[in-house]
């Protein structure tokens, strides 16, 4: 092998992302059973190399969402959405859909900083915006490896986002007048990669994320006092505050010339008691030179929090309410299928389909296609 | 559990101490495009990572990056 070429294989194998110049264009379908979300978002990346120490990426993408999500309606209404009804004591109420229609758009860049010993410093702003969302972030990383041979580094990073949200007191005094809110999240991170031997390697992360300030589903609501004379539809209501910790595992090898096989593992814990555990197997297999192939499941399984209840009779004065599922006891299952191909060395592209299904009842299939050129 | 998660990072440090170093010419196999972490597109990833932001009630581990959604 000619020096030149292990120099330039060091090199790559020796960055934790691979840096290289291309633009990239995807486009996503998502779309759950019975007609509840579709979500239609076309997005743009550009990954661009300035000189040998710096590479910066951009990723554009807008978000056309559609449907009617499960939400407690007032059966004595006119057929309105339950956004419409105000307390009264006389309805009853039953789990229906609320209709919505949503744009989002988002931003990032992410700026790469190497130093001659290959350390890499990673600077990141995040933009969200929504009719009734925005979110700013900052990002800061550092990875550095710990030997000469590159064979293990460790990263840390932290991050904070302020997000203001729109509320509407639909429910509560029944008004409809809108409110900002506010909320902000830390989310901090340590990072070591590890390399095993020629055909595998192993990451490893530990992670803390704090949240602060208005954290309910501006969208929901629960029944309070429904055996009660005074029955009433209110605002689900969430603690202020939610510190969150985890651990993420991932190990990768190379089965074959042509075979690759991934796992990963996080764990997660909350002071709201949701706990999640959640298992990722991904393989990829090289068929030509051109064409790869790629196949995965992924399980996940978490815990309720301490203040959910999907019942319409549970609930009475509690500070904190919610009955949205995504708060509840459930698993998951995400079947994926890819493929890759590569027209030549600067043009690539793929196609992806998966199927995902929670055990609350929700199905949904997400299909992703793109083209990639290299330059 | 966060004891578990300290002894197992603690296993990989010593791993990574003891074990044979692998040389920079050694790792044309590490290199390949089906041995990146997230596999041949980040950008399919962020969508997966986002779809399941909003259907689940945990999040984490995967970087610092990325900016909020009101879809959660």
């Amino acid at each position: 092998m000619q020096l030149s070429k292990i120099t330039a294989i060091a090199i790559i194998a020796s960055s934790i992302v691979q840096a290289e110049n291309y633009v990239s264009v995807e486009f996503l379908q998502y779309d759950e059973s019975d007609s509840r979300v579709s979500v239609s978002a076309p997005s743009l990346s550009i990954s661009h190399d300035i000189g040998t120490d710096y590479n910066i990426k951009a990723d554009f993408v807008h978000d056309a969402v559609s449907g009617a999500t499960p939400a407690w309606k007032s059966d004595t209404g006119s057929g309105a959405s339950s956004r419409d009804d105000s307390s009264s004591s006389s309805s009853d109420y039953s789990y229906g859909k609320q209709k919505f229609n949503e744009e989002r758009n988002a931003g990032s860049v992410l700026l790469t900083k190497r130093f001659d010993n290959r350390d890499e410093l990673y600077t990141g702003v995040d933009y969200s915006r929504e009719s009734d969302f925005d979110s700013k972030s900052v990002s800061v990383e550092y990875m550095h490896y710990t030997d000469n041979s590159h064979n293990q580094s460790v990263s840390v990073g932290a991050s904070y986002a302020y997000n203001e949200i729109l509320s509407y007191d639909y429910y509560d005094t029944g008004s409809g007048a809108s409110q900002k809110e506010t909320s902000s999240s830390i989310n901090a991170e340590i990072g070591l990669s590890q390399v095993l031997d020629a055909k595998s390697s192993l990451k490893v992360a530990g992670f803390v994320i704090s949240d602060n300030g208005y954290l309910s589903n501006p969208h929901a609501s629960v029944i309070r006092d429904y055996k009660m004379s005074n029955r009433r539809q209110s605002g689900d209501s969430r603690p202020d505050t939610r510190l969150a910790y985890g651990a993420d595992v991932k190990y990768i090898r190379l089965l074959t010339d042509d075979l690759s096989y991934q796992i990963g593992y996080r764990f997660y814990d909350d002071d709201w008691d949701i706990g999640s555990h959640t298992i990722n197997n991904d393989v990829y297999y090289k068929v030509t030179e051109n064409l790869t192939l790629g196949a995965g499941v992924r399980y996940y399984a978490q815990t309720e929090a301490n203040f959910y209840n999907g019942e319409k009779d549970f609930f009475s004065n509690e500070e904190f309410a919610s009955s949205d599922e995504r708060l509840s006891d459930f698993e998951a299952l995400t079947y994926k299928g890819s493929m890759d191909y590569k027209f030549n060395d600067k043009v690539s592209f793929n196609l992806g389909g998966e199927f995902y299904t929670q055990s609350t009842g929700i199905d949904a299939t997400l299909f992703t296609t793109g083209v990639k050129y290299r330059y | 559990m966060m004891r578990l998660v300290l002894l197992f990072l603690l296993g990989v440090l010593l791993m990574g101490c003891s074990g044979k170093k692998v040389k920079p010419w050694e790792k044309e196999n590490l290199a390949q495009d089906i041995m990146q972490y997230g596999g041949l597109h980040p950008e399919v990833k962020k969508f997966e990572a986002h779809v399941y932001f909003s259907k689940e009630a945990s999040r984490g581990g995967s970087g610092v990056g990325g900016g909020g959604c009101g879809c959660n």
